[in-house]
């Protein structure tokens, strides 16, 4: 066998340093990466349609929050001189048939759906994040159970449900808000779910539980983090379908009673063909906010969508 | 009474495939403050063993289904789930293989420094961070405030896992299970958390559970060594017996498959030839039989228990540990560094045919 031999240097052997126990990166390489928070925002920064969804929402909520401080008119008293004007000076988006602001309403309306999205997502992230965790982590029963479950919520016709319950509770934004949120956390739950089944079996979950952690600080403070971002796209874009939603119940009169301003109601209101024909501003103001509303919020949930899973295979819309 | 002491534990995975003999009928000792290797190659059940103890199997695949593991004088394996979180982190802590995938991508250092001290402990959160703080600067980081506030993927590999041995070291256990602590690690970092393993351990008096597959980490680290294959323990000796005169065809072979530098003779480096076995059938015979060159036709359907090679008492723990091993045939010293058997005209028993019911009967072929 030949074997390469080194020539013996002839300063003789070079100094070996022992290691210092306290230990220097040469390079200081922590200091130059960011945190997952920052490297989310930069990407989501590139996204021009969902920074101007963040403006154009801002500006909603802003109008929301101050309507009755803001808005010129007040929402539900007429002007008895102005019925059904078309937008002129005094009413720059025009007045009803009963003598209304267009745009008074629409300011307040704004409080309405937004206050619907906000509430009625809480609601349903809240139950489907519970129970899906739960699901997730502890499979077997628990998990059979609550799948079943929502199974079943997810067969209900959402529609024939609200038809049935909504006369019976009466309505009211409260009862819009909840009935939403019952119907519509089967989604979220199987998105947590499916999370929870894969990041039960990572091993920091292993080494949790390996410090003697309880299950539910292992699920709350170790694996739910790691869920957030599916979940604020799948928020995100619920907050648009429950001012559809809520569009669409007023539409067909069982969202807010009238005269209460909201934007479904206003469209419904706008139901008639004089009007349609000849008072487009009573249907496409309120039906412009809707759209405008609807849109900056998918906009947004796209961009976080693409921020915080640049793989985009966590989340399915809807 | 040894610190840790385990007794015929069986572990087995059920899927809806296949059963998998994981662990079969494994027993050893750990006394306190002693450090201890469990080597074997990937799949021979040593991480099994590891989470078995503390009953942290994977769920619901993973079964227990006999032996004891006594701790402290407590029988883990009956101890409520509850009464066993205790133990959990507290009397034994683990450190896992690779500090990227054990630590949470999405918490920072403190968050996960302070959760063991948090599960076991009502702390104020300012004491809680100077705990903290004193862990990092413990296991050598620099610069521990700044550190605290990172997120794992922000520190170098070696960082990672002196952040994962502080935590592990956090409520001083008495028993620290370190599951091929530097496999992950290059080499030069590799020394350094063997060192500081080391140096923690005897510090606080902690036992130590060393499983790898690395002998160089074993030589170094530990005083005694169990080696482990296809879920049985085949030999253990204080570790500087067992480098000298291993036993066990198969630890025979691990030994020649690593270069030497206390050899004389620089011999190749010879690999173990053939997979192990794939423990998906109940073990029939010695594991090591298909693999071996020393094997008898007794091994084929008979698996040796764990002898000593003198009569008289047996020492399971400690400097004066006897040398176990479970082999028909074992190797001689001589053996040892020709790698194979010496006897004139020895060849392997081969492998007998399956027999059949029908076949039971007949002569077995020759």
């Amino acid at each position: 066998m030949t074997t390469t031999s080194f020539e013996p240097s002839p300063l003789g052997p070079e100094p070996i340093e022992s290691v210092p126990l306290v230990w220097q990166p040469a390079i200081d390489i922590g200091w130059v990466t960011s945190t997952p928070r920052q490297l989310a925002w930069r990407r989501f920064r590139r996204n021009r349609l969902a920074i101007a969804g963040v403006v154009v929402l801002a500006v909603l909520a802003l109008i929301a929050i101050l309507a009755p401080v803001i808005a010129p008119y007040d929402p539900i008293k007429p002007d008895l001189k102005a019925f059904g004007k078309p937008p002129s000076a005094a009413h720059l988006l025009g007045t009803d048939s009963s003598g209304r602001d267009v745009l008074s309403r629409l300011m307040h309306g704004a409080r309405v759906s937004l206050s619907i999205g906000i509430v009625a997502v809480s609601i349903y992230l809240t139950i489907g994040t519970i129970l899906g965790s739960l699901a997730g982590y502890r499979r077997g029963l628990t998990d059979a159970i609550i799948g079943r479950t929502t199974d079943t919520v997810m067969s209900f016709p959402s529609l024939i449900i609200i038809l049935a319950i909504i006369p019976i509770v009466g309505r009211s934004i409260f009862n819009i808000m909840i009935v939403i949120g019952l119907l519509n956390w089967p989604a979220v739950c199987r998105l947590v779910r499916g999370e929870f089944l894969s990041l039960r079996e990572r091993e920091y979950t292993l080494a949790a539980r390996g410090i003697g952690a309880r299950d539910r600080r292992i699920i709350v403070r170790h694996i739910l983090p790691n869920v957030t971002g599916p979940l604020v796209v799948l928020a995100s874009f619920g907050m648009a379908d429950a001012i559809i939603a809520e569009a669409g119940l007023s539409l067909l009169g069982l969202g807010i009673q009238p005269p209460a301003p909201s934007w479904g109601v206003d469209l419904a209101a706008a139901i008639d063909v004089g009007i349609l024909t000849n008072k487009p501003w009573l249907w496409v103001f309120p039906g412009a906010a809707i759209a405008i509303s609807v849109l900056s919020i998918n906009f947004i949930g796209d961009g976080l969508r693409d921020a915080l899973d640049p793989r985009g295979t966590t989340v399915i819309r809807r | 009474m040894a610190l840790l002491s385990v007794r015929d534990l069986v572990v087995r995975f059920t899927t809806e495939e296949a059963t998998v003999y994981a662990v079969n009928g494994v027993g050893f000792d750990v006394e306190q403050g002693e450090t201890v290797g469990l080597v074997g190659e990937s799949g021979c059940g040593k991480s099994v063993t590891s989470l078995a103890l503390t009953r942290l199997l994977p769920q619901p695949a993973g079964r227990i289904e006999g032996g004891t593991v006594e701790f402290a004088g407590r029988s883990l394996l009956d101890l409520p789930e509850d009464e066993l979180r205790h133990v959990r982190g507290r009397q034994i802590a683990m450190v896992f293989q690779d500090p990227l995938t054990s630590l949470n991508p999405v918490l920072t250092i403190e968050r996960q420094l302070t959760e063991g001290i948090l599960a076991h402990e009502e702390l104020p959160p300012g004491e809680a961070h100077a705990r903290a703080v004193e862990l990092l600067k413990m296991v050598g980081i620099s610069d521990a405030e700044r550190r605290l506030k990172s997120y794992p993927h922000q520190l170098s590999g070696g960082m990672r896992q002196r952040a994962m041995i502080a935590m592990a070291l956090a409520l001083r256990p008495k028993l620290l299970i370190a599951d091929e602590p530097t496999t992950a690690l290059d080499v030069t970092i590799q020394a350094q958390v063997i060192d500081l393993i080391r140096d923690l351990t005897s510090r606080t008096g902690t036992a130590v559970l060393l499983i790898t597959h690395d002998l160089g980490v074993v030589a170094d680290m530990t005083k005694r060594t169990y080696v482990m294959y296809a879920g049985y323990i085949v030999e253990t000796a204080t570790t500087a017996e067992l480098f000298a005169r291993p036993r066990h065809p198969y630890t025979v072979g691990l030994l020649n498959s690593i270069s030497r530098i206390d050899s004389d003779d620089a011999g190749p480096v010879r690999a173990v030839e053939g997979q192990p076995p794939e423990q998906t059938r109940p073990p029939t015979g010695c594991p090591f039989a298909p693999r071996c060159a020393w094997r008898l036709p007794i091994c084929w359907h008979e698996n040796p228990p764990l002898r000593a090679e003198k009569d008289g008492p047996i020492m399971t723990t400690g400097p004066g540990a006897s040398h176990l091993f479970a082999c028909h045939h074992p190797a001689t010293d001589a053996e040892l560094r020709a790698g194979r058997p010496l006897e004139a005209g020895f060849r392997a028993a081969p492998r007998p045919t399956p027999a059949t019911p029908d076949e039971l009967a007949a002569p077995v072929p020759t």
